[in-house]
């Protein structure tokens, strides 16, 4: 696995990048900028959908998201970028597992919004609140996503030693 | 705060956390004013303000204890001032933003409003940016390197 992700980062010129003098905090200030815009928009409609701002419509705020997704591109990007340039300092590090899981939570908590509530949510009257369905869906991805900070920072504060693992 | 793992680590996630919500909400309304999404109500919007100001007091008072851990090493950095410029000219023209939109202001234009929405999302890049470069540009650590 670290051969394979090494490899690609010597072969993509990610690495020569990233080991350049100002490769890494460059891509770490777009990875928070992604993550900012995130927050802006997906992370302001499920405070909306909580009950912050009562009389901006659903619809309308919803048409910011495609801003979180490209943010979240972003991070997708950078963070593969950070992932391949140090495969040993986040494959084996507990913090970096734990913000993958907190990822897949938010990813199906999404897929169980967009297949089940999105619809509704947009029909609701701006000063109408949604359903209890609908705020504990914005509460999961909120607290998903204040995770994913959590351990993102986890990552780089604390590096584990070399191949460590409590559970591997 | 040096020395306690946690401590520094809190700060560390509180500041983050914060920077990140008051970052988010100042592009969401950026945007907002630039032309993305016209029919977002902006008196609404900038309720999220209230929220906003919150977590500004969380960036200082985290900042604070960041900067009490490593005096020496963000007072003797000159990106450590660029931040804190930026950041609080971000923050003045949030106020701005604020006070314009809550008062329907007769004094500020729509298009006078759409370049602060502009230079806002640029000081707050620029904080970003110089956020994290802090971590790699400083030539100081310890004052203890003066004694």
């Amino acid at each position: 696995m670290i051969e394979i992700l090494t490899d690609f980062a010597l072969a993509s010129g990610i690495y020569r990048f990233m080991n350049s003098a100002w490769g890494w905090p460059v891509a770490e200030s777009i990875h928070f900028l992604g993550l900012c815009l995130l927050i802006g928009t997906v992370g302001v409609f499920d405070l909306r959908m909580m009950g912050l701002g009562n009389g901006i419509a659903y619809a309308d705020l919803h048409k910011l998201v495609p801003i979180g997704v490209a943010g979240y591109l972003l991070n997708v990007t950078t963070g593969t970028m950070f992932l391949v340039s140090a495969p040993d300092q986040y494959i084996f590090n507990p913090a970096f597992q734990t913000k993958l899981l907190f990822m897949l939570v938010a990813g199906l908590n999404m897929l169980w919004f967009y297949g089940s509530t999105l619809a509704q949510v947009k029909t609701t009257a701006a000063t109408a609140a949604v359903s209890n369905r609908a705020k504990l869906i914005g509460a999961i991805s909120l607290l998903c996503w204040s995770l994913i900070i959590v351990c993102g920072r986890l990552i780089t504060f604390f590096r584990p030693p070399y191949h460590w693992c409590f559970w591997c | 705060m040096r020395e306690s793992g946690a401590a520094f680590f809190t700060s560390l996630t509180l500041h983050s956390l914060a920077m990140a919500l008051v970052v988010g909400i100042n592009l969401a309304v950026a945007f907002r004013l630039l032309g993305v999404a016209p029919g977002i109500a902006l008196g609404p919007l900038i309720r999220f303000y209230t929220l906003h100001w919150y977590a500004a007091v969380a960036i200082f008072l985290s900042g604070l204890a960041l900067l009490l851990a490593y005096p020496a090493k963000a007072l003797t950095n000159p990106v450590f001032y660029l931040k804190l410029s930026a950041l609080a000219t971000g923050l003045v023209l949030a106020r701005k933003i604020q006070s314009t939109v809550s008062k329907e202001s007769l004094m500020v234009s729509g298009r006078q409003l759409q370049w602060i929405a502009g230079f806002s999302i640029a000081l707050w890049v620029i904080t970003i940016t110089a956020g994290r470069f802090l971590a790699y540009t400083h030539s100081v650590l310890l004052a203890s390197r003066f004694f």
